[in-house]
């Protein structure tokens, strides 16, 4: 049974563990129609999208991760179209571990309630296959990036999901060219990418349905009991590649975004448009890149995409530009 | 429309007000939905650059100063509070020559994640220190270990003032701070309610105007003197059976923040279908800061600011405004859908399917005024009003 989930913070171990699958929704290419009945124009497309995607599809119910305030609100609109749904208040500050542990201890009772088998083992192997798939992603991603791979993984099951990563791993082949980091909010269209590699870019991202969805650093203890997997989960999580949608000590995100984009010739944002979050954050990170010498340009995506031609001549500018 | 007269004292006392803030010591920059009772307390003095987007779009200069920080790169889509208020740090200036600069700054997203957003671009223009107040979204029921989360924050927050200022927290302080506030609250309650009278001796747009005290000065003195002398005013309205409009026919609810630049062009237009916004879900958020117990200030501080309007599920949402239908017996709500706030617009399209009373949403922007039609909205208002 598919439970729905959008943001990358959604503890997936957890919906896995109990005998569901966790599948990430999307914008996808269908239009956006029924969408705009329950949710203003001027919410990201994203969100209406996926609220599209949520009234199509074959969901059993939706998990709610806090990110941003579209989403806060996200549940109780899905709630109204007669879902079942529950929303994690994951810490916009990353910081009190404590407090997560007792919010995902929550989420377990929900999951009890949605007919979900909670165990301490099943919950330690969901760990352990998570993070299999997320350490070799990453090691795949380090080789050649794969845009595909990377959503198609998000939607089946774990096991599944590292088969494919192992076939891909074995054919991997370093990427060559001017090297370019794509930062930015969801992107679930791989041919964006394409456009960059057909440009002479090799591609390296900072992207929510990239990169952002398997960089963890994990917790060194391994877990004795269910509150110890929980903790191990918490602490995971907020240790992921950081999110403009959270708040970290010592302005981390910027850091983090300036280290990766140490090697690369120019940074594209790739944003969604209404995605508050990140267009906060473009301004000064622009300031902070270009005094590095990064060559930066601003992309903004609805979905669906109208039309590639007009990413394609952007690309292509910038390409020149750098030659 | 009758004005107040206190409307007139109101905008010494603001004068005054922003006066103060340029000769204090230390100055936080704070959030509206933060417990300002705190920084009272701890003698540093609160600057709102929510209230102070509010006066910039009540001049019509919002578009004038968003157009500073959209230079900057800031797009277009933001929130209008956030792109005026940076707008004007990077022009230097504001109608009230702008804001003193900040010692530190104080943001709690009880309201929207946008001023977490909004603070940390703040914190690396003015390189000051940002205390962020996270407070968990209480979509179905408030747990307890929601409220340890947001108190332990609240006595992180003293250390890091203490830490700045150098001046400890004086417990018998924040106590009476913290009643004043309640005092405050309770007044100010008291003057919203005032609206149940037919005909209402107010609208919702003296609410809206005289909302700045509660905002920006609860906890003082001053915020309990003023607000008693409004509920004064209008009691003695109500005694003399002096009405806000004449001929009130209609009476109605405002959701949302209000459409500052329009302020006029409602008030006029809804007074010339004998039609009365007698009150709104806005000025009303504040009404629910008045339950803070002198016994133990902290923990109830930490429940009272987290339930707050915007940061609570759509069903109770719902509740509360069904309340003040039936409170003041409205017969319509006009819903401002606010392209600039997100928490407070999304959800009013399933808020409205729940309401007992018909309902019309209008599209808008708080301060922007590029996002106002007034054909379109006037013709949507006049079909409500019709058919009401």
């Amino acid at each position: 049974m598919k439970i729905g989930y959008f943001c990358s913070f959604t503890p997936k171990e957890l919906i896995h563990s109990a005998g569901f699958l966790p599948y990430r929704i999307f914008a996808t290419r269908r239009p956006i129609s029924l969408a705009s009945a329950y949710i203003q124009s001027y919410s990201c497309s994203q969100v209406r999208g996926a609220i599209e995607e949520a009234l199509n599809g074959d969901f059993y119910g939706f998990v709610v991760t806090r990110s941003c305030d579209t989403l806060m609100r996200l549940t109780d609109i899905l709630e109204f179209l007669g879902k079942r749904v529950h929303n994690i208040e994951f810490p916009t500050k990353i910081g009190n571990v404590g407090y997560y542990v007792r919010e995902l201890r929550e989420f377990l009772d929900v999951l009890k309630k949605w007919g979900g088998e909670i165990s301490f083992e099943k919950i330690l192997e969901s760990i352990r296959l998570y993070r299999e798939l997320e350490e070799k992603m990453k090691r795949l991603f380090d080789i050649s990036a794969n845009y595909d791979l990377a959503i198609r993984i998000q939607q089946i099951d774990v096991a599944e999901a590292i088969r494919l990563v192992d076939e891909r791993l074995e054919k991997a082949k370093k990427e060559t060219g001017r090297k370019v980091l794509i930062t930015g909010s969801v992107c679930p269209y791989p041919e964006i990418y394409d456009i960059f590699r057909k440009a002479g870019f090799s591609v390296k991202d900072d992207i929510c349905t990239g990169r952002r969805f398997f960089e963890f650093s994990y917790p060194s203890f391994e877990p004795k009991d269910i509150d110890g997997a929980l903790r191990y989960i918490a602490e995971k999580y907020f240790r992921k590649a950081p999110c403009p949608t959270k708040h970290y000590e010592g302005d981390y995100r910027f850091e983090y975004v300036l280290n990766l984009a140490k090697d690369c010739d120019a940074v594209v944002f790739l944003l969604v448009k209404f995605c508050e979050p990140h267009f906060f954050d473009f301004p000064q990170l622009k300031e902070r890149l270009e005094k590095m010498g990064k060559k930066v340009a601003l992309i903004e995506l609805e979905f669906p995409i109208a039309s590639l031609e007009q990413v394609r001549t952007r690309v292509e500018a910038l390409k020149e530009v750098i030659e | 429309m009758r004005k107040l007269k206190i409307s007139e004292k109101m905008r010494n006392l603001m004068a005054g007000y922003y006066m103060l803030g340029h000769s204090a010591e230390f100055r936080a920059w704070v959030t509206s939905g933060a417990p300002v009772e705190i920084l009272y307390a701890m003698d540093v003095y609160p600057v709102y650059p929510e209230n102070h987007g509010a006066l910039i779009g009540a001049a019509k200069l919002g578009s004038h100063y968003s157009d500073f920080a959209e230079r900057m790169g800031f797009s277009r889509d933001l929130c209008s509070y956030a792109r005026c208020d940076i707008g004007c740090v990077f022009a230097g200036t504001s109608p009230i020559g702008g804001l003193p600069k900040p010692s530190f700054l104080f943001a709690c997203n009880n309201i929207c994640n946008t001023v977490v957003k909004w603070y940390e671009v703040l914190s690396r223009i003015f390189k000051v220190p940002l205390f962020v107040l996270d407070m968990p979204f209480i979509r179905k029921e408030l747990k307890e270990y929601h409220l340890l989360y947001v108190e332990e924050q609240l006595y992180d927050f003293i250390r890091f003032v203490e830490k700045l200022t150098g001046n400890p927290l004086d417990d018998s302080k924040l106590r009476n701070v913290a009643m004043r506030s309640v005092e405050a609250v309770k007044l100010y309650g008291d003057c919203l309610k005032m609206a149940r009278y037919k005909p209402s001796p107010m609208t919702c747009f003296d609410a809206f105007i005289n909302m700045a005290p509660i905002v920006c000065l609860r906890g003082t003195e001053y915020a309990v003197n003023f607000y008693r002398e409004m509920k004064e005013e209008l009691e003695e309205r109500v005694k003399n059976g002096v009405s806000a409009i004449d001929n009130e026919r209609i009476r109605l609810l405002w959701d949302n923040i209000p459409i500052w630049y329009r302020l006029r062009w409602l008030s006029e237009f809804f007074e010339s279908k004998n039609a009365c916004l007698v009150a709104d879900t806005y000025t009303n958020a504040w009404t629910g800061f008045g339950t803070i117990k002198s016994t133990d200030v902290i923990s109830s501080l930490a429940e009272v600011y987290t339930v707050s309007y915007l940061n609570i599920g759509i069903d109770r949402m719902v509740e509360i405004i069904k309340g003040l239908i039936e409170f003041y017996e409205v017969d319509g709500v006009v819903m401002h859908s606010n392209r600039s706030c997100k928490p407070y617009s999304f959800g009013q399209y399933e808020i409205q399917k729940k309401l007992n009373v018909p309902s019309v949403i209008i599209e808008a922007d708080m301060v922007d005024e590029r996002a106002f039609s007034e054909a379109q909205i006037a013709t949507r208002l006049e079909a409500f009003l019709e058919n009401l």
